[in-house]
């Protein structure tokens, strides 16, 4: 259990399917449903493989790495905990493993906040499309948080941003 | 699949005034929209026997609602929903009455969607403790609708250009027709710039990008062609229905296919072939407008324009009234009122009826769209609706006037 912006943070003892990806985050790595009998992996975590109806999985560590597929900038929090946080920054990104597959337009694309060294929001003009993150982790007192943080990493292709 | 079309009818609307302090239990509500649509219809106690609702663990029951009036029904089902909740059900009625389930269905939604269980997100559902799947989101600060679907409508202005400016014309549109609107909540007309200088809430979210968040009840019966003959109302047919289409890993959206690409693009194809008309024959439509964008994003997907010119058509002022694309004319959920979609469905049966309720005098309609009088559309004989849920699932209704 850990307190974090006004939340009470714990995966629940049956909770199968974000158990494993939570201990990984403890351990400072970021991890992926992957099936056991077609290895493809899956994201969000779920019980069943939605390419071959396996229902047999393992959690399997990827590289933490990847690319900014769309974001947006939250100006006005919904939950109370997050209005001094605010304007914060929420970013899709595009997992380097598996992209393309298993059709042109998939990818393991999964949402995290965009933060800065000291954990801060990102400032907003630093926010774009195209740019390259890695995950980070905010260690609580019982729980990890997986974030993601700017890579120095030059974007493969063009950048792309909201009129600031 | 047997041949529905044309068989069913909506025979009476219902509404409660749409507030932001209703001062009373949603049962109340709905209570007082069925009451209404029974009068619209002229249809008693005995004229019902089924009901369906929807509610996202914010409402009263049908059977609350059903005994409140005296009604003995034969089915009830409160379903878990919301946006594109209305036509699914009226999908489910048609088939449960062609079953021999029941004759007449009364499908309503009651929420206190402001004074209560606010529809943005914030009080009770925003202190939740997160849960499973909860746990990827909320400890991010993403959970509302608009923050939702916000890496949809920002992904679409990278790949296709849109801009703020371009869909701020579909609040214009809407504000503009609940001008007309003795009923709507926002009465207001607002220009583009007055979108633009509204307060972020998510960028590329501005606040009038986003619907009006209310306090209302809705309601809407359903029975067979047969029966509709001898009740109150011309009755509004029902060419075709599809009920919560969803794209591929619904969960989760944004992991498959294009992210621009939401569930009408399922929908269309199955909802056209099922009504046997073409776009050309709609006069007038519904298209749900949680935010600006989804109007935008539907009326691509269901083909009124083609996929990543949304911007630009709805820019050319085609949805407002007078138009080629009249839309949303009660002002809809930007204006009118949020009700999770049966308000829109309502004001298309009376736009089929020619009796929309605006500032004309005695009755007879003017056509004169400006400020403080008319919206009717002219003589339109078939409507159509676009609901969204989210970017992964929506539903679609196609009706005839009768």
């Amino acid at each position: 259990m850990a307190e974090y912006r006004g939340m009470q943070l714990q995966v629940a003892p049956n909770d199968l399917e974000n158990q494993g990806y939570f201990e990984a985050a403890r351990r400072h790595r970021l991890a992926m449903k992957a099936c056991n009998a077609c290895n493809r992996l899956r994201w969000e975590p779920g019980p069943g493989c939605p390419w071959c109806q396996s229902l047999t999985w393992h959690w399997q560590e990827v590289s933490g790495r990847g690319t900014i597929y769309s974001y947006q900038v939250v100006c006005q929090a919904i939950q109370t905990g997050f209005r001094e946080w605010a304007p914060y920054p929420i970013v899709l990104v595009e997992l380097d493993e598996q992209r393309g597959e298993p059709t042109a337009d998939e990818a393991l694309r999964v949402v995290m906040n965009l933060v800065d060294v000291s954990f801060a929001a990102e400032k907003q003009e630093n926010v774009a499309i195209g740019k390259r993150v890695e995950v980070t982790f905010i260690d609580l007192d019982d729980f990890t948080l997986p974030q993601w943080r700017l890579a120095a990493e030059q974007p493969v292709s063009g950048l792309w941003q909201f009129p600031l | 699949m047997s041949d529905m079309r044309d068989r069913y009818c909506i025979v009476g609307v219902g509404e409660t005034p749409y507030t932001r302090n209703s001062g009373c239990t949603t049962r109340q509500l709905a209570v007082t929209a069925l009451k209404h649509a029974m009068d619209d219809a002229g249809l008693g106690p005995d004229g019902i026997d089924g009901m369906l609702s929807y509610h996202g663990g914010d409402s009263t029951t049908s059977p609350a609602v059903s005994s409140d009036l005296g009604l003995r029904l034969n089915f009830y089902m409160d379903c878990s929903g919301g946006g594109s909740s209305t036509e699914a059900l009226i999908g489910i009625a048609r088939g449960v009455i062609e079953g021999g389930m029941c004759h007449t269905v009364a499908i309503f939604r009651a929420m206190n969607g402001y004074s209560e269980v606010r529809i943005g997100g914030t009080g009770a559902r925003a202190r939740a403790t997160p849960r499973e799947s909860q746990l990827l989101r909320m400890p991010y600060g993403w959970m509302s609708a608009g923050q939702n679907f916000a890496f949809t409508f920002m992904r679409h202005m990278m790949e296709y250009g849109t801009t703020s400016a371009q869909l701020a014309a579909v609040k214009v549109a809407g504000s503009k027709h609940a001008s007309n609107n003795p009923k709507a909540f926002y009465k207001q007309r607002v220009t583009v710039d007055d979108v633009l200088a509204s307060r972020w809430i998510t960028k590329p979210l501005h606040l009038l990008d986003c619907c009006v968040e209310t306090d209302n009840a809705t309601c809407i019966i359903v029975t067979s062609a047969e029966r509709a003959r001898d009740l109150r109302q011309r009755p509004t047919h029902i060419l075709g229905v599809v009920g919560r289409v969803s794209k591929p890993r619904a969960d989760m959206h944004y992991v498959h296919g294009p992210i621009t690409r939401v569930a009408g693009y399922y929908a269309a194809p199955m909802i056209f072939k099922m009504a046997d008309v073409t776009h050309d024959d709609i006069d007038v439509t519904g298209c749900y407008d949680a935010f600006t964008f989804t109007t935008m994003l539907q009326m691509e997907e269901y083909g009124f324009c083609k996929k990543g010119e949304g911007g630009p058509f709805v820019a050319s002022g085609a949805l407002e009234l007078g138009s080629k694309r009249p839309n949303n004319t009660s002002g809809g959920h930007l204006c009118e009122a949020y009700t999770h979609g049966m308000n829109l469905v309502i004001e298309n049966v009376r736009q089929l009826r020619w009796q929309a309720d605006d500032y004309c005098p005695n009755g007879e309609h003017t056509y004169d769209y400006s400020e403080g009088h008319c919206r009717q559309v002219r003589e339109p004989k078939i409507a159509m609706n676009m609901a969204w849920a989210n970017p992964a699932t929506g539903s679609a209704l196609i009706m005839r006037r009768g």
